[in-house]
């Protein structure tokens, strides 16, 4: 298919974000406050669960904490997730401000107000459109 | 249609009950916990019963009906998960699901809604459950 026959329409439904955090608080709040904003919300609370949700539905952005628990470390996790589903935007969250995400997007630091993490959502996947 | 079925209409317009749904089964709690926003209803989710435990226990957090699996990884299963909700949040209804054959007497015991609901289980069913709780816990 040659560029010039795809065409990008409007999206119509609002982007799917799997937020993936072990404390089940954190991860109420934060899929509340994105709920809130408009958008569809996934919930994974290891990195099984998350790998589970990226095998089975389309996400655009995953917001995932590399302290998850499971097989995998949470930023093994996150290269994984990202390898077997493109295009995704990723965002990673961790205690540690130091960590180098390498490439996989910005990182938040832990502890974060959930409307830092909706703000960087937003305008990582540029919704909602401007009018 | 029935008295209750009008009533549950009418009370329609009132606000939708918050549930939080436990479920260790990511895909099963993805789909339900959808389906159940998609019904209007505010939905948190828990991927075990220490989870579902420390949600009811947040001040941040109102939940009217636990919808929770019986069989369910950790120290405390569906039937503890019951226990605990009818000691410490009275005022909150649980609904019960398994897969396996289990005693419906006991589900009974703990829940308003008397016996287990048995997985598979039609999303719907859940809708009319939690309809059928809390217009009862409405009336009392």
């Amino acid at each position: 298919m040659s560029a010039a026959s795809v065409t990008v329409l409007p999206r119509r439904t609002p982007p799917t974000i799997l937020v993936a955090e072990v404390d089940v608080r954190v991860r109420c709040l934060v899929s509340d406050e994105l709920r809130g904003s408009g958008f569809k919300v996934l919930e994974a609370g290891s990195s099984q669960e998350t790998l589970t949700v990226i095998d089975a539905v389309r996400v655009d952005l995953l917001f995932i904490a590399l302290d998850l628990p499971g097989a995998q470390s949470g930023l093994e996790t996150a290269h994984l997730a990202g390898a077997r589903q493109k295009p995704m935007r990723i965002i990673v969250a961790s205690a540690d401000g130091e960590i180098d995400p390498g490439g996989l997007g910005p990182l938040v630091r832990k502890p974060y107000p959930a409307s830092q993490v909706v703000g960087l959502v937003m305008s990582s996947l540029n919704w909602p459109e401007p009018a | 249609m029935s008295t209750l079925s009008t009533n549950i209409t009418a009370d329609a317009e009132s606000p939708l009950p918050t549930v939080l749904v436990v479920e260790d089964e990511v895909l099963i709690r993805l789909v339900i916990a959808d389906y159940l926003r998609e019904c209007g209803y505010r939905v948190h989710e828990a991927v075990n019963a220490e989870e579902a435990v420390a949600i009811l226990q947040s001040p941040e957090v109102s939940v009217h009906v636990v919808f929770s699996d019986v069989e369910m990884p950790g120290s405390m299963d569906g039937f503890g998960l019951a226990r605990w909700v009818r000691s410490n949040k009275p005022g909150t209804e649980v609904i019960l699901t398994s897969g396996a054959e289990r005693s419906a007497d006991i589900a009974a015991t703990l829940c308003e809604a008397g016996p287990l609901l048995k997985k598979p289980y039609p999303s719907k069913d859940v809708v009319d459950r939690i309809k059928q709780l809390t217009f009862k816990a409405r009336r009392s």
